[in-house]
C-alpha cells in the first residue's frame, strides 16, 4: 500500500484532485494517509446553492434514474472497477474484515443496483407516480387537491464500516430525486468516492451525477460545517454515528433543518429452553447463533454479541449451558470462510478484558480468544461489562430463568433479535417490538444463496424501525380552483 | 551523599527527605528498586491468590528483570472484574470471596452477618484491619482497592513527601486548614485519604472544611448506572435499596444543579473567615477558576497569609472555554505563588509531584514502566510514549504491580532541569478509553451512552 492516497473532491460531475497548493492530509487507521483538496476552498463546489437548481432532477423521470442506476450495477463489480479495488485494498489494510469476508461484502454491491429491486423498492416506499408528477388526492376529475413528493438538498454522513452503506446513500439520494453531499467517514474515505466516480465516468452530465458531491473533512470542523449546514443550503441531514457525532451536529440544528438520526445499534439473540433439551436442538440453535455472531466477523450492528438463554441458575442447568457453549464454539469455527473467518490479528484491548475475567471462574466459563472467537458463559444473570465491545466472533451466553426478562435488556438501540425456536419468536415478537427492537427473525443456520432472496419479499423494508425515503422528500400539496380535468 | 537504603524495606526509604531521595544515583536507585520488587514477589507470590494465578499463567517463578515485573503486573481491570450483579444483589459473601483474592489477609474470618449496604461491608472489613477504598467511579464501574493497616505508615510518609515536594509545606511541622469542595466522608480514594490522614495533613477533622458535610454513599456510586436505568423504567424499588439512600441520591442530584453557586458561597465564606491565615486549598482547577473569575468580577481578592497552597488535579477537565491564562487568574485571585499538582491514581499509594519545570517525578518507592501498543515493555531509556505501569513498593498486603489505562510520555534519563534525578512524566496524559470515538470514525454498531445526572455531579467533586 502506498503511503499517501490522493482522494479527489467529487463535485457534481467534476473531479477536483488535490494539488501542491490545494491539499489537506489526514491520517487513516491503517497507516496509510490521505491527501484531499482543502474543503475550505471548495465550499461552493460542495453545495448546490438555491433550491431552484433541484428542478432538473424533478423533471427527470424516475424510470430514467432507475435505468441509470441499473447501468451502474455491473460497473460495481470489484474485478471491473479500479476505484473499488482501491477501497477494497484499504479495507483490508484497516483490518476490520478478513479478505474472504470483505470480498463477499463488496460482492453485495452490484445486486444493490438491480433494476427490478430498485423499482420495487421505490414503488413501495414512495410510489413512482408521486415522484414524477402530481397525484390527485380525491377521485380523478373531482379532486381539488393533489400531492407530489419533491427531492431535497441533503447532507449524508454515512457509517464507514461497510461499503454497502455508501452505496445505499447514493441510491437513496438518487431515488428521492435529491441533491446530496456525502461527508466521507475517516474509516472508509474511499467507497462513496469510488461509486460516485464510477458514475462520473459513465455520464458526468446525467442529472443524478450532477446532484452528487463527495468530500472528506474532519467531523466537527465548525468553521466548515457552519458554512454548509444552514437551513438556506441544506434541508435534511442523514447522520449515522454515535453520541459524539450527534452532539456536534445538533449544534447546527434550527427549525426547518430535519435530522434523520441513524444512531448505532447492537443486536442480541434469544434462545428458549428447547435448545438445551436435546443434542439435535443444541446443534441447530448453535449453528444459527454462530451465524448471527460470526456474519461479517461480528463488525456490523446486526451481529449478536449477547445471547440470552432460557436456563435456571442451579449448577446442573449452568453445566448444560456450558455444554451448549462448547457446541456454539465449534459452530463458530465451522462457519464458511466467505461469511466469517478467524481474525488476522488479535484485538489487544478485548484480549485484556478476556484475560481479566479468565481467573474469575466462579463467575464465568470461557473458551475464547480474539483470533478464533469463542464463547463466554456468565454464571449469573447478566452480560459481561465489555459486552458492547465484543468482537472477533465472541458471544456472551447469559442464563435467564424467566426469558421474558430479556425485554428489560432491549431498547431503541436493539436492532436485530434472532429467536429460537419459532414458537418463542411468535410469542415474544410483539413484546420485543414495543420495547424498541427493530427486527425479529428466526435463527437460521444457513444464509440464503441469493443474499436478499425474493425481490418482492425483501424489498421496501423499513430501516432500523423507520421509513427513511418518505422522510427524505417534501410532500407538497397543490390545490386548484376547480378540479383538474380527467 | 550516600544514604542507607535496603531493598527489603522500601517503607524505610520514606523516612528520608525529598532531596535525598530525588538525588539518588540512577544506577543505585534502579538496582534497589529491582531488588525490592524481587524481594516483594518472593514474599507475596503464593500468598495473594490473584497474583499466584497470574504468575502461574505467565510462568514467572522469580523476577529476573524489570520486564518480568511487567508480565505479572495487574491489568487495571483486575480490581473491578467482579460481575456487577453481585453488588446489585448485595451478595456480600461472593463479593468478599472476590476481594479475598487480592489481599494477603484471610477475609473468610470476617463475620458478614447483618450487612445491608456496601458502606457497612467496608466498615466491617475495616474493623478487621483492612483499608478499603474505591475508585472515583467516573468510568462506570468501581474498582476496589484492598490495603490494610500494615500499609498505613508507608502511605502516610508518601503523602508527606509528595506534598512537601509539590508545595514546600512539611506536614510534620506545619498543618494547614484545608478547603475541599467535596464530601466529608466516603470510600472513594481521594475522600478516604483526606479523612484517614486528617490529623497528619491538616491537624484534625475540624480543620478540614468540605462543601458537603455528608457521607458519599458507596452504594449509590456502585449502582449509579443501574439506578439510572431502573429510574427510567420506573422500577427503582426492584433494586432493593434502602429508601433513605434513594432519597439521598435525589438530594444529591438537586444539590448538583446548584453546585456552582454553592461552591462560590463555600469559598467566599472561607476566604472571609481565614483572612490573614495560611491555608491549603484542594479540589478541581475548574472549580477554582470559576470561583476566581466570579470573585474578581465582584472586585474581591483573597488575603491569605504567604505560604498558602493550592493543590489540585484534573487540569481543566469538565470546563470548556477557560482562557489560556487560567492559571494566572487563579494564582492572582487566591494570592499564591504557584499551583501544586500531581499525577496519581487511586491504585497507587505515592503520587508523583510536579517539579518547577512542569514534569511529574516518581519517588524511588514508585517504580515506573511503559508498555508499547502490543503490551511489550519499552526500553528503560530516553523518552518513551506508551501505557503507564507502576510498581508500588509501599504496599505490603496487596500486589503493587499495576498497568494503567493512561497513555503517557515517560522520561527515564535523570536530566530534568529541576535537578530531581528520577523518571518523570510529561504533562500530556490521555486515557486510552477516551481516544476512540473522539474523531469521525463512524460505524453502525455500538450503544449510546446514557446521560447520568448523578455521575455528572459526582465527577464535579474532585
Amino acid at each position: 500500500m502506498v503511503a499517501t492516497i490522493d482522494i479527489p473532491i467529487l463535485a457534481r460531475g467534476r473531479v477536483i484532485m488535490p494539488s501542491e497548493d490545494d491539499s489537506v492530509v489526514f491520517g487513516g487507521r491503517a497507516g496509510a494517509s490521505f491527501r484531499a483538496p482543502d474543503p475550505h476552498k471548495h465550499v461552493s463546489d460542495l453545495l448546490l446553492g438555491s433550491a431552484r437548481h433541484l428542478l432538473d432532477l424533478q423533471e427527470t423521470p424516475i424510470d430514467e434514474i432507475i435505468d441509470f442506476l441499473g447501468r451502474l450495477g455491473p460497473l460495481m463489480a470489484l474485478e471491473a472497477n479500479p476505484y473499488l479495488q482501491q477501497a477494497f485494498e484499504l479495507g483490508l489494510e484497516a483490518g476490520g474484515l478478513t479478505e474472504p469476508v470483505l470480498r463477499e461484502v463488496f460482492n453485495q454491491l452490484p445486486p444493490l443496483f438491480d433494476r427490478q429491486r430498485l423499482e420495487t423498492e421505490i414503488e413501495k416506499k414512495i410510489g413512482k407516480a408521486y415522484l414524477d408528477g402530481w397525484v390527485e388526492n380525491g377521485k380523478a376529475g373531482q379532486s381539488f387537491r393533489r400531492v407530489r413528493a419533491f427531492g431535497t438538498r441533503q447532507l449524508h454522513i454515512p457509517a464507514g464500516n461497510a461499503p454497502v452503506v455508501a452505496a445505499q446513500t447514493v441510491i437513496r439520494a438518487a431515488m428521492t430525486k435529491s441533491d446530496c453531499l456525502i461527508k466521507s467517514p475517516s474509516n472508509d474515505p474511499l467507497s462513496a468516492n469510488a461509486i460516485v466516480r464510477t458514475m462520473i465516468d459513465l455520464d458526468p452530465d446525467h442529472p443524478v451525477t450532477r446532484h452528487l458531491a463527495v468530500a472528506y473533512w474532519k467531523g466537527g470542523d465548525e468553521v466548515l460545517e457552519r458554512q454548509i449546514i444552514r437551513v438556506s443550503r441544506i434541508d435534511k441531514i442523514t447522520a449515522w454515528g454515535g453520541m459524539a457525532s450527534m452532539q456536534h451536529i445538533q449544534k447546527y440544528l434550527v427549525p426547518g433543518l430535519d435530522l434523520i438520526a441513524l444512531n448505532p445499534k447492537h443486536s442480541i439473540s434469544v434462545i428458549g429452553k428447547e435448545a438445551l433439551e436435546s443434542e439435535e436442538a443444541m446443534a441447530e440453535a448453535a449453528r444459527g447463533l454462530a451465524l448471527s455472531v460470526g456474519n461479517l466477523n461480528q463488525t456490523a450492528c446486526a451481529c449478536t454479541r449477547v445471547a440470552y438463554v432460557e436456563c435456571d441458575m442451579d449448577d446442573d442447568s449452568l453445566e448444560r449451558l456450558i455444554q451448549f457453549g462448547e457446541v456454539v464454539y465449534d459452530a463458530i469455527q465451522a462457519l464458511p470462510p466467505q461469511l466469517s473467518t478467524p481474525a488476522d490479528r488479535p484485538n489487544t484491548e478485548l484480549q485484556a478484558e478476556l484475560d481479566a475475567i479468565e481467573s474469575e471462574d466462579e463467575f464465568y466459563w470461557m473458551k475464547a480468544d480474539t483470533i478464533n472467537g469463542g464463547v463466554i458463559v456468565s454464571r449469573f444473570e447478566d452480560k459481561v461489562d465489555f459486552a458492547d465491545d465484543l468482537n472477533n466472533r465472541i458471544v456472551n451466553l447469559v442464563p435467564m430463568p424467566n426469558i421474558e426478562d430479556v425485554l428489560d435488556r432491549c431498547d431503541h438501540t436493539t436492532q436485530s433479535v434472532p429467536v429460537y425456536p419459532e414458537s418463542l419468536r411468535e410469542s415474544l415478537r410483539d413484546k420485543l417490538a414495543v420495547c424498541g427492537v427493530q427486527r425479529i427473525s428466526p435463527m437460521v443456520s444457513r444464509r440464503e444463496t441469493v443474499w436478499w432472496g425474493d425481490v418482492d419479499d425483501t424489498s421496501g423494508l423499513p430501516h432500523d424501525g423507520m421509513k427513511l425515503e418518505p422522510r427524505m422528500v417534501r410532500w407538497v400539496v397543490d390545490q386548484s380552483g376547480k378540479p383538474a380535468p380527467e | 551523599m550516600r544514604i542507607a537504603l535496603r531493598p527489603e524495606n522500601p517503607v524505610g526509604w520514606t523516612e528520608y527527605e525529598c532531596d535525598d531521595l530525588f538525588a539518588l544515583d540512577r544506577q543505585e536507585r534502579e538496582a534497589l528498586q529491582f531488588e525490592a520488587i524481587r524481594h516483594r514477589f518472593s514474599q507475596l507470590r503464593d500468598k495473594i491468590p490473584a497474583l499466584q494465578k497470574l504468575a502461574d499463567k505467565q510462568g514467572v517463578h522469580a523476577i529476573e528483570s524489570f520486564d518480568d515485573a511487567l508480565r505479572i503486573a495487574y491489568d487495571h481491570r483486575v480490581l473491578k472484574n467482579y460481575p456487577l450483579s453481585i453488588l446489585e444483589n448485595r451478595d456480600f459473601a461472593k463479593l468478599t470471596s472476590w476481594l479475598n483474592k487480592l489481599t494477603v489477609h484471610d477475609l473468610t474470618q470476617v463475620d458478614l452477618t447483618g450487612l445491608k449496604t456496601l458502606d457497612e461491608w467496608i466498615e466491617r472489613l475495616e474493623a478487621y484491619g483492612m483499608i478499603i477504598a474505591t475508585s472515583s467511579g467516573t468510568t462506570g464501574k468501581l474498582s476496589f482497592i484492598a490495603r490494610s493497616r500494615e500499609d498505613i505508615s508507608g502511605w502516610r510518609n508518601a503523602m508527606r513527601l509528595g506534598s512537601l515536594a509539590a508545595t514546600g509545606i512539611d506536614s510534620r511541622k506545619v498543618r494547614l486548614p484545608m478547603f475541599s469542595p467535596g464530601y466529608r466522608s466516603g470510600n472513594q480514594m481521594s475522600v478516604k485519604k483526606s479523612s484517614l490522614f486528617a490529623y497528619e495533613t491538616h491537624g484534625g477533622p475540624e480543620n478540614r472544611f468540605t462543601l458537603y458535610d455528608q457521607h458519599m454513599s458507596t452504594d449509590l456510586l456502585a449502582l449509579a448506572g443501574k439506578l439510572r436505568g431502573a429510574e427510567e423504567r420506573g422500577d427503582v424499588e426492584a433494586l432493593g435499596l434502602e429508601p433513605a439512600l434513594v432519597e439521598q441520591r435525589q438530594r444529591m442530584i438537586e444539590a448538583g444543579r446548584r453546585r456552582d453557586a454553592d461552591v462560590q458561597v463555600f469559598f467566599e465564606r472561607l476566604i472571609d473567615q481565614f483572612r490573614g491565615q495560611q491555608v491549603s486549598i484542594a479540589g478541581l482547577f475548574a472549580d477554582l477558576y470559576r470561583v476566581a473569575q466570579a470573585g474578581m468580577d465582584k472586585g474581591m481578592k483573597c488575603d491569605f497569609a504567604p505560604g498558602s497552597v493550592i493543590s489540585c488535579g484534573g487540569g481543566m477537565k469538565g470546563y470548556k472555554g477557560a482562557p489560556d491564562n487560567w492559571q494566572e487568574i487563579i494564582k492572582d485571585f487566591f494570592g499564591v505563588d504557584r499551583l501544586s499538582t500531581y499525577y496519581g491514581f487511586s491504585e497507587m499509594t505515592g503520587a508523583m509531584p510536579m517539579c518547577s519545570h512542569g514534569f511529574y517525578h516518581a519517588f524511588p518507592h514508585t517504580v515506573t514502566m511503559v508498555l508499547g501498543p502490543d503490551g511489550q515493555p519499552l526500553p528503560r531509556k530516553g523518552a518513551q510514549t506508551g501505557r503507564m505501569a507502576v510498581f508500588d513498593l509501599l504496599v505490603q498486603s496487596c500486589w503493587g504491580g499495576f498497568v494503567t489505562g493512561d497513555e503517557v510520555t515517560l522520561h527515564f534519563d535523570d536530566d530534568c532541569e529541576c535537578g530531581w534525578k528520577t523518571p518523570r512524566l510529561g504533562q500530556s496524559i490521555r486515557r486510552y478509553s477516551e481516544m476512540e470515538g473522539g474523531d469521525d470514525k463512524i460505524t453502525c454498531s455500538g450503544t449510546v451512552k446514557a446521560y447520568d445526572e448523578f455521575m455528572e455531579f459526582v465527577m464535579g467533586q474532585g
